[in-house]
């Protein structure tokens, strides 16, 4: 055996996709999607409504079955077995709770159901956002309801948290104080997190991986860090961007008459002293990639396969 | 996954419990009243041939009071109640769990979604089987009076033969049947369609259909009948007649099967000496047949010496050959018909089950 013979379990993706495609009859919620997400990361995965972002989720819980192409989840290719459900939870868009049953009964729920329960970690946070355990979930706000299947998904204590639009229903202060929930726990055990967004600006505090998908295609992936040092927005005089030296790839642009404002993927530092060199935020690089008039050059990143 | 089916499913265990106890309670108040009426209508110490006049009578008296009705009830109760289960305990199980989202919940623990199916399935099929079972020996307690006012040969009335459609959907182990082939089919409706109100109206159209159908196309024929030829002589029915071109059509049913109590009569017709069916009298019986006698003629006379009149007609046709054949499931074969009905929907009920298994693992998510 090689040393780099990678096999199941040994694998360090939290999530493993190749020329992942799910369609349903004849229209492609997801294609071609290729990614390696490392563990440990809070990813967020961003992209318009429709992109397919719940898709790729559900995919990774094994709720759905990829029409083409294998992802693998922690290490395992099929997520049905009970050992495997353990290691990923779920949090579905508008987190669901049974109307009628009590708050207590879903952590009874989650403690009858999952092997690895973790009781003091489910009451602890019950009570620290201010749940009252005989209250029945049907009358819970939403950002209580969202509260509740939060502290199902990480009691359960799985290696892989999924979240499909969480904040998505909360209002401003409910999001804040759900992130805040999120990353303490995630902090405290080291679980590697996927949330997804149409709004970049709900992940941008707490990412440290980003997913672009727009139109079931992935846009971009990498580690924000990377991202970031890896596109510039430059602004000069107006010129054609097809004269740009290799290695810088225009991802946006916008021209008045006299005036060029680009955003450049550069392996680079750029030397061109024409240019008045800025560095982008995680939001207009997120928004330039959403943009589905850009453009985006063929060259697949590296970043993409960073890991 | 035990505990989260039942701490699902108390609610509508505790609403069936108590609808099984207040069934229990009108049945215990009423039975032994019932018992006594059967009693004092002489029927526990007769003998032979006097008990049928009074198996008759006893029947009768059911039909103008409330056993009657509370006969008719209860029945009803135990038809009903797999119908019920379907709808409220079979078509929500997948479908309100797509609908409200929570199977995202419910399938994201560490539990199969075959296992989660397979306990719900079994827990609440089995409560459901039991449930339509213990109406059913309840009211089979209750009725033995007037089963056994049949097996004394009354055919009237509230009392009607164990083959009635009524009386052999009822009682038995066939309410066993329905009961888990209704659930199966409301959680199979539920599992296609999604929509708990669709699924239940999908479930009740089915179940009805086939409850309609069994008894009416598919439970004579679970066993090939039997047939026996009689002289039309022996039979108590009057005669249809009617004058036509071609000479008298007639028709002539039986309502027994003489020498086989509690026998299931599916048809009954005149056949010729050949053994082929007829419906036309020999011309020569045309003269007495009688339809439209003249009043006052037959006034008097001794049937048996009628020159016309029913009796007469019935006469001719006999000295022309023809005779009445039937055809018929013998008392003994009741058991028989039970344990095949009820094997039917049972395998319908696994077979729908799974499907539901294979869906939920492929197609739901």
């Amino acid at each position: 055996m090689s040393a780099a013979a990678e096999g199941p379990g040994q694998s360090n993706a939290a999530i493993e996709a190749s020329g992942l495609g799910k369609a349903y009859r004849r229209t492609w919620a997801l294609r071609d999607c290729t990614l390696a997400i490392p563990e440990g990361r809070v990813v967020g995965l961003v992209g318009p409504n429709g992109a397919g972002k719940t898709t790729l989720l559900r995919l990774a819980t094994g709720m759905l079955t990829p029409t083409r192409g294998t992802i693998s989840v922690l290490g395992e290719r099929l997520a049905a077995g009970p050992a495997q459900l353990a290691r990923v939870g779920y949090v579905a868009q508008d987190t669901p709770a049974y109307a009628r049953m009590r708050v207590a009964d879903h952590l009874r729920l989650g403690a009858w159901l999952n092997p690895g329960w973790d009781d003091d970690l489910a009451r602890r946070r019950i009570a620290q956002v201010g749940l009252d355990p005989r209250q029945r979930a049907g009358s819970l706000s939403g950002g209580q309801r969202a509260q509740l299947a939060l502290t199902l998904a990480l009691a359960k204590r799985p290696g892989l948290l999924l979240l499909d639009e969480p904040v998505a229903g909360l209002d401003p202060l409910a999001r804040r104080e759900f992130l805040r929930g999120l990353m303490e726990a995630v902090a405290e055990h080291g679980t590697s997190v996927v949330l997804s967004s149409h709004l970049v600006a709900d992940l941008e505090r707490v990412c440290d991986y980003l997913i672009v998908l727009v139109a079931s295609r992935v846009r971009i992936a990498g580690e924000v860090s990377e991202l970031l040092a890896a596109h510039r927005r430059l602004s000069g005089p107006r010129r054609d961007p097809g004269t740009l030296p290799a290695g810088q790839d225009v991802i946006e642009g916008s021209h008045t008459d006299k005036q060029s404002t680009l955003l450049v993927r550069t392996d680079g530092p750029i030397h061109d002293p024409a240019w008045a060199v800025t560095p982008v935020s995680t939001e207009e690089l997120v928004l330039a990639y959403m943009n589905p008039a850009n453009d985006i050059p063929a060259r697949r990143p590296r970043l993409g396969v960073a890991s | 996954m035990i505990r989260l089916t039942w701490l699902q499913f108390r609610a509508q265990a505790v609403a069936a419990a108590a609808a099984l106890a207040a069934f229990a309670v009108l049945l215990a108040a009423t039975g032994p009243h019932l018992a006594s009426l059967y009693a004092a209508d002489g029927l526990d110490s007769c003998r032979g041939s006097s008990c049928l006049s009074m198996a008759v009578y006893f029947s009768a008296s059911l039909t103008t009071g409330p056993y009657g009705v509370l006969f008719l009830l209860s029945t009803g109760i135990i038809l009903l109640a797999p119908a019920v289960i379907g709808l409220f305990w079979g078509a929500p199980l997948i479908a309100r769990e797509l609908e409200t989202g929570t199977a995202d919940l419910a399938w994201n623990q560490s539990v199969t979604r075959t296992r989660w199916l397979a306990v719900k399935l079994t827990v609440i099929g089995l409560t459901a089987m039991a449930l339509t079972e213990a109406l059913c020996l309840m009211q089979t307690w209750w009725a033995a009076p007037i089963s056994q006012a049949v097996a004394d040969g009354a055919g009237s009335g509230a009392a009607q033969s164990r083959f009635s459609q009524l009386n052999f959907a009822s009682h038995g182990i066939a309410p066993l049947g329905y009961a888990a082939f209704a659930f199966a089919l409301g959680v199979t409706a539920g599992a296609l369609i999604r929509r708990t109100v669709p699924a239940m109206a999908l479930t009740l159209a089915i179940f009805a259909a086939l409850q309609v159908a069994m008894p009416l196309w598919v439970r004579p024929n679970l066993a090939p009948p039997d047939h026996i030829v009689i002289p039309v002589t022996s039979l108590g029915a009057a005669i249809p007649s009617e004058t036509g071109a071609g000479g008298t059509i007639f028709t002539l049913f039986a309502i027994t099967v003489p020498g086989q109590p509690g026998a299931w009569l599916l048809s009954s017709g005149p056949v010729n000496a050949a053994g082929q069916a007829t419906s036309t009298a020999p011309a020569a019986c045309t003269s007495v047949e009688g339809t439209s006698p003249s009043p006052g003629t037959n006034q008097g006379a001794s049937p048996e010496g009628a020159t016309t009149g029913p009796l007469a007609f019935r006469g001719c046709l006999a000295s022309h050959g023809i005779r009445e054949a039937i055809t018929y499931q013998p008392a003994s074969r009741y058991w028989r018909f039970q344990a095949t009905e009820t094997a039917i929907y049972l395998a319908l009920a696994l077979a729908l089950t799974g499907y539901c298994f294979r869906r939920l693992n492929h197609h739901l998510t």
